[in-house]
């Protein structure tokens, strides 16, 4: 999966921190879990026999099917994360990202307007952070996460210097 | 003209804090003060209507508490009228615009002219018929605009629009006398639609298939259930139809098209009137479309990316402006195209262009989705396609909905492949490009993964390039200036627009021209 029908030939991606994975599991976590608590309340009610309506087989579906999506969604996260990768080249940097839905952006440093590093708690904690590169185009949604935050920075600075030399106007 | 003005126009914009009209406020508020007159006043009004006697016993012991109240609230909307005018103040100079705004919550904006993208000037009617106009100065932010003056007399809007612009350009002003740098720009009208085409392509748009839809649904359902009372669901869906259509032949009523050495002017409006001036090289990207009833009449609507005028819908007004042209012909269209495009990169762009409007397969060297996804495009694989000239990519789309969109090369900000399962199962791949907030979205549709590849590759380098010849924010100090100062449409008298024999002419000698200097 490392190399894909559409990524640029002899490019040697570089990778983001494997750590990235428990950033990932826990937003997981969060967002899921809650999700599946909340739709299993009908079948408790229905158990304690508080609540006549919800057949038990529809009570018992809608969170099992939750939950087995959630399951395939937390089986894909680390081969997601090993997905992600990018690449600095002379006049632009790669991004590339996903797995069934594969993207390759191309972002030229002269077309970047600001850069950007943000810290969640998690990351604080795992010394990640994420980079976001800012074009004049809303949807260039250019983002690094979970890099190293030495990686970030040396990173951050490597791209506003390129892109002050390169710089154009709109 | 300038009779009450503070100072001759040759000083006017040289670094002094100016204030807009006085009267400016009371344009802008009289709706707040036909309320209070209207709140206050309506009582009297209807009793002098019904005959009656203006005052009658019970009102009459609190007449002047009323009229007092209403004196104080007038009184209060006035002064706060006459504050917010004192305290407004702009000022052109040293490659900046400032405007100062507020008395309670001071407000200062600059922009830098340079990196002006449009500017506008608009007359509400009421400002019309005292000949009044608001300013509009847009800079690459997508969202309001950057410096809004409202509003300046006519003519103080364009001798201010002329400063701004022949400063935009880098127009080398002779210190001794300013006012002899900002002559206005002479322009050159290009094209006009006519308000008959402009009803005839209303009544063949899109929103009239809807119409009839819906007329064709409401008669079957009341023969088929007896019910006569399904027109009456229709009515607010008519009101809100009308209203479409109305302010779609109000912005587009008396559109015109002229061009100028500091940019593109396009006017229009029925009450309202508006004259956008879009300077050389900063439109991002264009569309052409064509909906399938215009094909009848061989009618095409062009719309463009702007950096400073946002998406349209986003407010009422985005949709207009980002309006090229509202509607016209193939000579109109490729007229434009060569106004946008001074320099379209092609030997034979008149062919490009109409391959890319109504063409299919590979006629005019577009490349389109590969043969085997015809299962996925069964309509549209002939069609889908790209084009790469030495300035612009041409994307094409649509069957029905016929879709030609143009990115200039150097506008390009950034690109992305995009690969889902199904495209993967067909080799296949879509190519985004990232332009600014606006009604066109650029993407090449299902091409072959490969080209595709070799595409971004080549984009990116073509990107690149373009990007260095183009050094300066001022576009009279770019390498090739995109617009002529004398433009080669000088021996295209006002034209009938229906008529595309001299535009064509002016279309293929443009690039042989502009490309003479560059091959040598």
């Amino acid at each position: 999966m490392h190399t894909a029908a559409i990524d640029p030939p002899g490019i040697t991606w570089l990778r983001v921190s494997p750590k990235y994975v428990t950033v990932r599991l826990v937003e997981w976590a969060l967002g899921n879990l809650i999700a599946i608590a909340l739709l299993s309340l009908p079948l408790l009610f229905v158990l304690f026999g508080w609540w006549t309506w919800p057949p038990r087989w529809l009570a018992v579906a809608v969170p099992a099917f939750m939950l087995v999506l959630a399951l395939w969604r937390l089986v894909l996260i680390p081969r997601q994360v090993r997905a992600i990768g990018y690449a600095e080249r002379d006049d632009d940097l790669l991004i590339r990202g996903g797995i069934f839905f594969q993207r390759v952006m191309v972002v030229p440093y002269g077309r970047m307007q600001y850069v950007d590093i943000s810290v969640g708690p998690v990351e604080r904690r795992l010394g990640l952070c994420t980079l976001k590169l800012h074009t004049a185009s809303a949807s260039t949604n250019a983002f690094i996460p979970g890099l190293p935050a030495e990686e970030g920075a040396r990173l951050r600075e490597q791209l506003s210097a390129r892109g002050e030399a390169r710089l154009a106007g709109l | 003209m300038t009779a009450g003005g503070p100072a001759a126009p040759g000083e006017k914009y040289d670094g002094e804090w100016l204030r807009v009209h006085p009267a400016s406020p009371f344009v802008r508020g009289w709706v707040a003060l036909a309320a209070i007159g209207y709140f206050f006043g309506r009582d009297t009004f209807e009793r002098m209507l019904q005959g009656q006697p203006l005052m009658d016993g019970q009102i009459a012991g609190r007449t002047p508490f009323l009229l007092a109240g209403g004196a104080v609230v007038l009184a209060l909307a006035v002064l706060g009228f006459i504050l917010s005018w004192y305290f407004t103040r702009y000022q052109v100079a040293e490659g900046y615009v400032r405007v100062n705004t507020g008395f309670l919550f001071k407000q200062q904006r600059q922009a830098r002219l340079d990196r002006v993208q449009a500017i506008d000037i608009v007359q509400p009617l009421l400002a019309r018929i005292f000949g009044l106009a608001e300013l509009k100065f847009e800079v690459a932010d997508a969202g309001e605009s950057a410096v809004r003056l409202a509003y300046l007399r006519m003519e103080d809007a364009r001798q201010l629009r002329a400063t701004i612009l022949a400063r935009a350009s880098g127009v080398e002003l002779d210190p001794g006398r300013p006012e002899a740098a900002a002559p206005e720009a002479p322009e050159q009208q290009v094209l006009q639609v006519p308000p008959s085409r402009l009803i005839g392509s209303l009544l063949l748009s899109e929103q009239s298939v809807f119409v009839l839809l819906g007329a064709v649904a409401s008669v079957v359902l009341s023969a088929v259930t007896e019910n006569k009372g399904f027109f009456l669901y229709l009515i607010p869906a008519a009101l809100g139809l009308i209203a479409a259509y109305w302010s779609s032949f109000h912005k587009g009523y008396n559109f015109t098209v002229a061009i100028s050495p500091d940019g593109i002017r396009l006017r229009y409006g029925l009450l309202d009137t508006q004259a956008q001036t879009l300077p050389p090289g900063r439109i991002q990207a264009l569309r052409v479309v064509q909906p399938p009833l215009w094909r009848i009449f061989g009618w095409y609507r062009m719309q463009v990316n702007v950096a400073g005028y946002g998406a349209a819908g986003n407010n009422g007004e985005g949709g207009s402006r980002t309006t090229l042209l509202p509607v016209g012909h193939l000579g109109d269209v490729l007229n434009m195209l060569a106004l946008v495009l001074p320099d379209p990169g092609t030997a034979d762009p008149q062919r490009v262009f109409q391959c890319g409007l109504d063409g299919l397969d590979s006629d005019g060297g577009f490349v389109t989705t590969p043969r085997r996804a015809r299962l996925l495009a069964p309509l549209g694989w002939r069609r889908n396609g790209f084009a790469a000239t030495d300035t612009a990519l041409l994307m094409r789309s649509g069957r029905w909905w016929r879709q030609l969109v143009v990115v200039p090369h150097q506008r390009t900000q950034s690109m992305a492949l995009h690969q889902g399962p199904l495209a993967r199962r067909f080799r296949l791949a879509d190519l985004v490009l990232h332009t600014t907030a606006g009604p066109v979205t650029p993407r090449v549709i299902q091409a072959d993964a490969g080209t595709a590849l070799a595409l971004f590759d080549a984009q990116a380098a073509r990107a690149r390039a373009a990007r260095k010849r183009q050094t300066s924010e001022h576009w009279l100090a770019q390498v090739s200036p995109p617009v002529e100062p004398a433009p080669p449409v000088s021996p295209v008298e006002p034209v009938e627009t229906g008529e595309p024999g001299p535009q064509l002419e002016h279309q293929s000698s443009t690039p042989t021209q502009q490309e003479g200097p560059q091959r040598g």
